[in-house]
């Protein structure tokens, strides 16, 4: 083997001296880290040895490109990104995909990190291997796909891929998202950072050749992946995506309402994606997808009667915080919501789950109930709008909500925060975790906070009745999901084709093997995800992380399930202890690779 | 036999429920079968081929809440949902 293959150049830009410096990668770092979230975290824990303030110039973002973007692996255009989260105070690595991820290596570059504060708004512009530092004042107030147009028209350049973020970033709201492509990095407030940063956009112009070290290889297996990737295991996603969930779940009584104080949702129906789909004469559906993947599962959805621009996304998690978990039964209210948080950039699982919360508030006496023209009460869907934009504008009782439910509770008092669905400051999705004992753990564990698709562990609780499991096969669970979900992400590659493959480990290993030209197996993939957890701990520990910090929001412990077929189950606390207690051991025992390497 | 259809199932059924002469209690793979045989458009995106099991993620819960387990048979009484839960990204 002749060495590391593909883009290895690490662009340090710093802010406030307006400096950028370009250095080549070595071959230990991408057998260490694969790439991708194994890369920026590796990059977050050489740069943050102790803590810090998330929206001070000292908190590093970093972009780190999936090894196999800009090659002929499909459902593969992706990267990483990841800073110190100004939601939770701890490491937050998100995920985004497209042209943008292709075109970051094909500037040469397998990461770039970005420090320092600059002092007006600013645009970074790399083109190939130059940097430019470009004045954003103009741009200030734009939406990311407005700020994309804006950038485009001004270099007369349609081919420009841009990353930015709009209104609700520039303003530090805590659950900004970043945005390339129509994609966002969406959870945790990654967008807040780039606002303190006054860090408006980075535009990159690439056309370098990604070569790979193996082009049969590559070829054949990427044409396996791909064929699967067209067949049934993929289906849902093509014909349905993601919102087929809310049927599911409500079936299932497992679909959190009105705050969690419900697990059915008696509107559930009336905003059910596949509805829309089904009353063709009503609505429009578009189609959307990554560049270079064969799923293209992005689902879109508008009233024919309006603008076509304005169709919204129908992702399961989106519906779910706007609809049930607001007790808003109005289609047209939640896709106009979640078009909202788009132009704003803002999360929307803590944006709906933000409003949600207050709603409940507002129920108890404890925020003003009629604050925005309307109502602030469960099943108001007309001051969903109102609401996001007090909160991307920080005005009002929008910049109480602007900082997440657990910044919010703590202001309040008088017990606001039994109302607080989150988990170490990051708001819950739209699963219900009293009736899913491994991935309450899961959740509980996770070093991002309250994020499902980091420990996906919810199908395995759906195959095994609860009381057919013990601790010791849960906690295995728990840690194979996080382990497997940090190889994925890595890699990077899109989890819509996670069934495609037959032994994922050992495939994976070939195809990175084949992309990248040095040596890997199944074992050495597992060990390479694992370092990468342990690296995301150690990080989150010299941040103040402490083990009592992995719980869950109380109600779920001290209010059971209201409604259902699960009625009455809750999390026993000991219960979930003794799990925690179990998968503690395991992750101890378990080979410590990182302690190895670093040995 | 009343079975409730979510998702991929039910886009391709075209309908919420089918009916299938089942009368008694039947197991997995005989009523995956008469599945397959009542609606042929669910072979090959949610039953495999061979008719006697279900491609992934794609699982039966009883009632919507109980998976059947190996062995196990299930009547009307049951209400077995064919369902899936996707996620992720």
């Amino acid at each position: 083997m002749a060495g590391y293959v593909g883009p290895r150049g690490l662009l340090e830009i710093d802010l406030t001296a307006r400096t950028a410096q370009r250095s080549e990668l070595p071959d230990a770092v991408f057998a260490d880290t694969l790439g991708g979230v194994g890369l920026a975290v590796r990059l977050i824990d050489e740069r943050v040895r102790g803590p810090l303030d998330p929206l001070g110039p000292s908190n590093p973002i970093v972009f780190a490109a999936g090894p196999f973007a800009s090659t002929p692996v499909p459902a593969a255009n992706k990267h990483a990104l990841a800073t110190i989260s100004p939601l939770t105070g701890l490491l937050n690595e998100g995920l985004s995909s497209s042209h943008f991820s292709a075109v970051l290596r094909r500037c040469g570059l397998a990461a770039i990190v970005i420090t320092g504060e600059a002092d007006a708004w600013t645009t970074i512009a790399i083109d190939g291997d130059r940097v430019r530092f470009e004045d954003a004042a103009a741009l200030a107030g734009l939406s990311a796909h407005e700020t994309t147009k804006a950038l485009r028209d001004r270099a007369g350049d349609r081919s420009l891929r841009v990353c930015a973020i709009g209104p609700a970033g520039e303003r530090g709201v805590r659950y900004a998202s970043v945005e390339n492509d129509g994609r966002q990095a969406g959870r945790g407030g990654t967008g807040a950072v780039f606002g303190a940063k006054r860090l408006k956009a980075i535009v990159l112009r690439g056309r370098g050749e990604v070569q790979v070290a193996d082009r049969a290889a590559t070829a054949a297996l990427s044409a396996t992946l791909r064929e699967r990737a067209l067949g049934p295991k993929t289906a849902k996603y093509r014909v349905l995506g993601t919102g087929a969930n809310l049927r599911v779940l409500q079936r299932m009584g497992q679909l959190p309402t009105r705050n969690f104080t419900a697990a059915t949702f008696a509107g559930a129906e009336n905003v059910t994606p596949e509805r829309a789909r089904e009353s063709s004469g009503s609505y429009l559906e578009l189609r959307a997808g990554c560049a270079g993947c064969p799923v293209q599962c992005e689902h879109l959805y508008v009233r024919k009667d309006r603008d076509k621009r304005s169709a919204a996304a129908s992702e399961y998690e989106s519906v779910w915080a706007f609809g049930p978990n607001c007790g808003v039964d109005d289609l047209d209210a939640v896709l106009d919501a979640i078009g909202r948080c788009d132009e704003f950039g803002l999360d929307t699982i803590s944006a709906g789950s933000t409003i949600a919360f207050a709603m409940e508030c507002a129920e108890h006496g404890l925020l003003p109930r009629d604050v925005f023209g309307t109502p602030l009460a469960f099943g108001n869907g007309a001051v969903l709008l109102p609401a996001i934009d007090a909160i991307a504008s920080r005005r009002g009782l929008g910049d109480l909500l602007a900082d997440g439910v657990r910044a919010a509770a703590a202001r309040i008092g008088s017990g606001a925060e039994r109302f607080a669905m989150h988990a170490k400051g990051l708001e819950l999705p739209g699963y219900e975790p009293r009736a899913l004992p491994t991935y309450a753990l899961g959740l509980s564990t996770c070093t991002r906070g309250a994020c499902h698709n980091r420990a996906a562990t919810y199908d395995r609780d759906l195959r095994d009745p609860v009381e057919d499991r013990r601790d010791d096969e849960r906690a295995r669970d728990a840690i194979l999901a996080e382990d497997r979900a940090v190889a994925w992400d890595s890699l990077v590659l899109c989890k819509f084709v996670r069934d495609c493959f037959e032994d994922f480990e050992a495939e994976a290993a070939a195809l990175w093997s084949a992309v990248c030209g040095l040596p890997l197996d199944g074992e050495a993939l597992r060990a390479s995800a694992q370092r990468t957890w342990e690296r995301k701990r150690a990080i989150n520990a010299r941040l103040g992380w402490v083990p009592s910090d992995d719980t869950l929001p109380s109600r779920l412990f001290a209010e059971p399930i209201a409604d259902g077929p699960h009625a009455g189950r809750s999390v026993d606390p000991a219960r979930l202890a003794a799990l925690q207690a179990t998968y503690e051991a395991q992750r101890r025992t378990a080979s410590s690779p990182l302690v190895a390497l670093e040995a | 036999m009343t079975v409730e259809l979510f998702g991929m199932s039910r886009a391709l059924a075209g309908r919420p429920t089918i009916d299938l002469p089942i009368d008694g209690a039947i197991d997995y793979a005989g009523f995956l079968r008469a599945l397959a045989e009542a609606v042929p458009a669910l072979v090959p995106q949610v039953i495999a081929s061979s008719h006697d099991a279900l491609v992934e993620p794609n699982l039966i819960l009883l009632d919507g809440r109980r998976a059947v387990r190996d062995g196990e048979r299930f009547s009307a009484d049951d209400r077995p949902c064919v369902l899936f839960l996707a996620s992720g990204g």
